[in-house]
């Protein structure tokens, strides 16, 4: 049927995008920060990593396989904002979540790939576009 | 406002498009000549039981595509319960079609902690693809006691707004 679109995940990825590192290169051994930047339209938000209302969904990237190990997930400070009473904590614009790895001192040298995923939830003052799911895959070359 | 605009002239365009003429104006204002059936479905409410949206022909609806973590819908809610109160007797119905992807799970506790008085049914894609995809949340149909959608309202609509219309459809302005 023509008219069947698959629509939520177009609008979101038309007002979130998500740019992932182009590549990492480390060492056995080392640590490493790296950010996931993300830009938000202008008008629409994503709630924090720590909504105050128990129902909202929370931005949270999830670091899945990989030859990295992750250590910790940081997510910017978000702002407050009112939708009619109530007060939400988001992020807007352009801002990054920072993932800080260590890389294994048994790791083998070679190219492979960190896989995750980014849930987040956009919404504007007049309404909400669905949660959308986005993967995040990032070449690591160890040496 | 503007963007609002166009992703509800897309919303009710792609309604349209699936099995009528394209509306010769806006969403706010379908003459009832050129109105399109509500797209009929059945769903569960929160007691499990078989809701069909034809068996309200006869009533005004209200047809409002929500979810608990959406917060502009959370503006509405009240109204509706407002309305549902005010005008049951007289002829019309809220119906409430929650998106929560956790299902009752999710929203069950919130019926019962914001004292919900009018009927909440559990969509799916299925219903919201003969809807023209409801992308944004809320997303409110009026249909009239025919059955054909009267307005459509995507993204947060004002309170008066939505009465002005209702008590249009019920013949009580």
């Amino acid at each position: 049927m023509s008219c069947l679109l698959p629509f939520s995940l177009t609008a979101q990825q038309a007002r979130v995008s998500v740019e992932p590192p182009a590549e990492i290169v480390a060492h056995p051994g080392s640590v490493l920060t790296e950010p996931l930047k993300i830009d938000v339209q202008p008008g629409f938000h994503v709630n924090s990593d720590k909504p105050k209302d128990e129902y909202v969904i929370p931005l949270k990237l999830t670091w899945l396989s990989g030859p990295l190990t992750i250590e910790s997930v940081t997510y910017p400070k978000p702002e407050e904002i009112k939708v009619g009473t109530e007060s939400l904590t988001v992020f807007t614009g352009n801002f990054s979540i920072q993932s800080r790895f260590t890389v294994p001192q048994q790791a083998q040298p070679g190219s492979s790939v960190m896989t995750g995923k980014l849930r987040y939830q956009a919404c504007n003052n007049q309404m909400c576009l669905r949660p959308a799911t986005v993967e995040v895959h990032v070449p690591v070359v160890i040496q | 406002m503007k963007s609002r605009l166009l992703v509800a002239i897309g919303a009710v365009a792609l309604l349209f498009s699936c099995s009528g003429p394209p509306p010769s104006k806006g969403p706010a204002t379908q003459s009832a000549s050129s109105q399109k059936t509500a797209p009929d479905f059945t769903l569960k409410d929160a007691e499990g039981k078989d809701v069909k949206l034809s068996d309200y022909r006869g009533k005004v609806v209200l047809l409002n595509f929500w979810a608990t973590w959406c917060g502009p819908c959370q503006l509405e809610i009240p109204w509706f319960i407002d309305f549902e109160k005010q005008y049951k007797s007289q002829g019309l119905e809220v119906i409430g079609v929650s998106m929560d992807e956790d299902g009752w799970k999710a929203v069950k506790p919130y019926i019962a902690s914001h004292k919900l008085n009018y009927r909440i049914l559990l969509g799916n894609d299925s219903v919201t693809q003969l809807y023209g995809g409801v992308d944004s949340l809320p997303t409110t149909f009026i249909i009239d006691r025919q059955g054909r959608i009267s307005k459509v309202h995507v993204g947060l609509a004002g309170r008066n707004e939505y009465l002005d219309e209702i008590k249009s459809l019920l013949g009580t302005t």
